[in-house]
């Protein structure tokens, strides 16, 4: 009796960690974004940037942004490890998907993995911030240029927004995450992935 | 006291000490790895009873790396090791494709250890020379290391006769332990 009642309290109540995954293809800055949010929104002093090397499995981050605890899972963009990307669909609350927009020749490149992880049923309704990386770059396309770019179909019921930002300088991130955090508060699939885990919670 | 300035700066300036955890099936080529780090040579090596260490320094953190014998009867007593373990590396043989269950079962069953909640890990895909090698996406599949969500991992193709790999794996390791990843 005391569990049910505690499940439901926890149900309630507690703030479960939200989980946003980081994707995009290889050099985009995934890793990069994920150590500047850190630095931004801890204490703890990110890798720089030039320290970075290209991520072969999962890289994590836990922030706290307006009471809420995020958790960036950041994951490897190289063709071959991609196909791990759908293991952590089905717990991911939001998705960021990362481009660098001073490269045009990978537009197609990033265009065709982004609406292949659109088209996952394991995220159905996640809301998604698409950004347009590397804007300390001079020929970085900005958001809007990107979006036409892109000229992706079937976003209609899905939250998203483009956002320009530099992973390097800082730009952007802060609107970023504060975005993903109100997004994630009043969507449908965080009430879903909350209800399942209060659901598991109760046990025997 | 001066042991203690010593340690203060040690703390402040670098110079991490960082125990690691060699593990995987006997036969992956552990104490080949722990040496080629450590000498920067191959040496002939016999199956490990018990265990070796040494102390590797590499971008400014020591990593006392402990490489535990794999044999199935020794196995139980890697449990001895594991308080104040910062990283895991976990070493399989990515040639014997017959024995990825056993690692893959064994790997898990490692990670569920209370004492090691808090260590990366760090996966080397090795004997990458040997032909029927599965590269590291197929031994990400394998391993299921997607099941990992509460700590950061990374995978290295590395061989360790030749040398390649094992520093970048180093290098990938270094800048988590700095960085307070976990």
């Amino acid at each position: 009796m005391f569990s049910l009642f505690y499940g439901l309290w926890k149900y309630l109540f507690s703030k479960m960690e939200l989980h946003v995954l980081i994707l995009g293809i290889d050099k985009a800055g995934k890793t990069t974004l994920l150590e500047k949010m850190k630095s931004v929104y801890s204490n703890i002093e990110g890798i720089p940037p030039d320290r970075i090397i290209p991520t072969v499995g999962l890289n994590i981050g836990r922030i706290e942004v307006a009471n809420n605890k995020l958790v960036f899972w950041d994951l490897g963009g190289q063709p071959g490890l991609r196909s791990i990307w759908e293991k952590y669909y089905e717990e991911a609350h939001a998705v960021v998907f990362v481009i660098d927009a001073s490269c045009p020749s990978r537009f197609e490149d990033a265009k065709s993995a982004l609406e292949k992880v659109l088209r996952h049923e394991d995220l159905q309704g996640a809301p998604l911030l698409i950004l347009a990386n590397k804007q300390d770059l001079p020929e970085a396309v900005s958001a809007e240029e990107l979006a036409q770019y892109l000229d992706l179909k079937k976003l209609d019921e899905r939250v998203f927004m483009f956002e320009a930002v530099s992973a390097y300088d800082g730009m952007g991130i802060r609107e970023s995450a504060e975005w993903l955090v109100e997004v994630m508060e009043r969507s449908k699939r965080t009430e879903m992935l909350r209800a399942r885990a209060g659901a598991m919670g109760q046990g025997p | 006291m001066g042991l203690v300035f010593t340690k203060l700066f040690s703390s402040l300036f670098g110079n991490k000490e960082a125990r690691i955890l060699v593990l995987g099936l006997d036969n992956a080529g552990k104490t080949t790895i722990l040496y080629r780090l450590q000498m920067g040579e191959v040496v002939s090596t016999i199956p490990t009873i018990g265990f070796n260490v040494e102390t590797v320094q590499y971008n400014n953190i020591k990593f006392q790396v402990w490489d535990l014998g794999g044999q199935t009867s020794i196995r139980p007593y890697w449990r001895c090791y594991f308080p104040n373990t910062q990283a895991i590396i976990y070493v399989v043989d990515s040639s014997d494709t017959d024995r990825l269950v056993i690692a893959k079962e064994e790997f898990h069953a490692i990670l569920e250890e209370e004492e090691l909640k808090g260590a990366v890990v760090l996966i080397f895909a090795n004997k990458q020379d040997l032909p029927g090698a599965l590269d590291d996406a197929a031994v990400t599949e394998s391993l299921e290391l997607h099941k990992i969500k509460n700590r950061q991992w990374a995978i290295f193709k590395t061989s360790a006769i030749k040398g390649e790999g094992l520093f970048e794996g180093l290098d990938w390791l270094s800048n988590t332990l700095k960085s307070g990843g976990g």
